[in-house]
This record gives structure tokens, sequence and C-alpha cells, in this order.
């Protein structure tokens, strides 16, 4: 029983984690918006201090553009990049990157 | 020459070499750089947990930077602390931290490769 419970416990976490957004949608997206400083899958940054995105958390990716996009967080590349992206576009680009299973990004140290 | 003394002489060729000299324990591990520890501490509370997601202002899961560019993390913990960023604990933290702390930490997470 209590294993049964801590199944279902599990699943519904998983559903919870879920991205919202299309990885389709966005790998498209990503492609043509974000791909020349991060790499088609968010793990070939241009710069040193651009960041690895792929592997990384969907909802803090969303968290991030969305600051981008509403000026909480500031930097003037990213912002002029987050302008052109929807919320919904927010969301698929996010949901591309965070898919990416070929990543350094661990959280573990 | 055994091994044991290339290796130390390799390891003090690499720590006179500076910013990129890894910081090791006796067994030979990858450790904080000296001087970092404090804050190491503070960074794995939130960050070296799996799944950890934030409590406050808003529900989300703190970023994974192990792994991550240290070129980025400095300029993270820089927009921390210069105001660019919002966080309430980041903004404590990084305010606290001095630019070669930030770099030491910086190369520490970045060399945590999978």
């Amino acid at each position: 029983m209590m294993r049964a419970l801590v199944m279902v416990l599990g699943a519904l976490v998983a559903i919870g984690a879920q991205a919202s957004g299309n990885a389709d949608k966005g790998k498209q997206k990503a492609s043509q918006v974000c791909v020349a400083c991060h790499g088609a899958d968010g793990n070939k940054p241009s710069a040193p201090d651009q960041p690895v995105l792929a592997g990384q958390y969907y909802d803090y990716l969303v968290r991030a553009l969305s600051d981008y996009k509403n000026g909480r967080r500031t930097n003037p590349i990213m912002k002029g990049f987050a302008a052109q992206l929807s919320k919904q576009d927010i969301e698929d680009v996010a949901a591309w990157f965070s898919s990416q299973t070929s990543s350094p990004l661990h959280n573990q140290r | 020459m055994s091994q044991p003394i290339l290796a130390s002489l390799a390891a003090a060729v690499l720590a006179l070499g500076g910013q990129t000299a890894f910081a090791q324990n006796k067994a030979g591990e990858d450790v904080p750089h000296p001087g970092t520890e404090n804050f190491h501490a503070q960074c794995i509370g939130c960050h070296g947990i799996p799944g950890y997601k934030t409590a406050f202002p808003e529900v989300y899961h703190v970023p994974m930077i192990a792994g991550q560019q240290p070129g980025y993390i400095i300029a993270a913990l820089k927009a921390y602390k210069s105001g660019d960023r919002s966080h309430p604990s980041m903004r404590g933290i990084a305010a606290s931290l001095s630019e070669e702390q930030m770099q030491k930490l910086a190369d520490y997470y970045g060399r945590a490769a999978k």
C-alpha cells in the first residue's frame, strides 16, 4: 500500500514537473533566435560568458526568459532576443532546451 | 621518478599557473579553492539538491550550475551583485563575494562535468 502510494505521488510529481511548452516548435524557434549564441541544442555557447542551456530546468528557463522580456533581469543582448519571443515561444524554447539530454549540467557537486 | 612524485610536481606546476589550478585534498579529490569553502557550503544548500525549488518570491527550480561555463557563472554573480539580476538570496550572497572569490567558485563549479 505504502509503495503504491509512493508510486502515485511520484507520478503526480512527474506530471507536475512536465514542460507545458512544445519542444518541436521550440526547436524551430531556437534555430532562428537562439542558435547563433547558444547552439542549436543549447550546448554550444559561442562565448565564455554565455550559458549552457541544454538540460537546464524548464521552469528556470521560462523564468529567465520572462525576466529578460519584462526587464526584471537586465542584459542588453538578451533583452532584444527575449522581446522577439511570445509567452508561448518562451515555453516552447524552454521545453526544447530542457529536454536535451546531452549536457554537462548537473546538480551535484 | 615515482608516480606520486610526478603527480605532485605536475600539481605544483599547475598551482603556479594560477587560476586554472585545481584545488585538491590529500585524497586527491577535487575540492573548493581555499578561502571559498564557506561560500561553497552556501551554494550547495540550494544548487546541490536535485530538483530543489525556490520558495521565495516565486517557485521554480533552482538552476543547475555544476558543469556550467565559468564565465557565465561569474557574469551571473556580478549581475546579482550590481542589481541587474534580482533574487533576494542570490543578491545577498553575491554582494559578499569578491571578484577573486567569484572566479574561484566559478572555476570549481565549471569543472564539475558529469
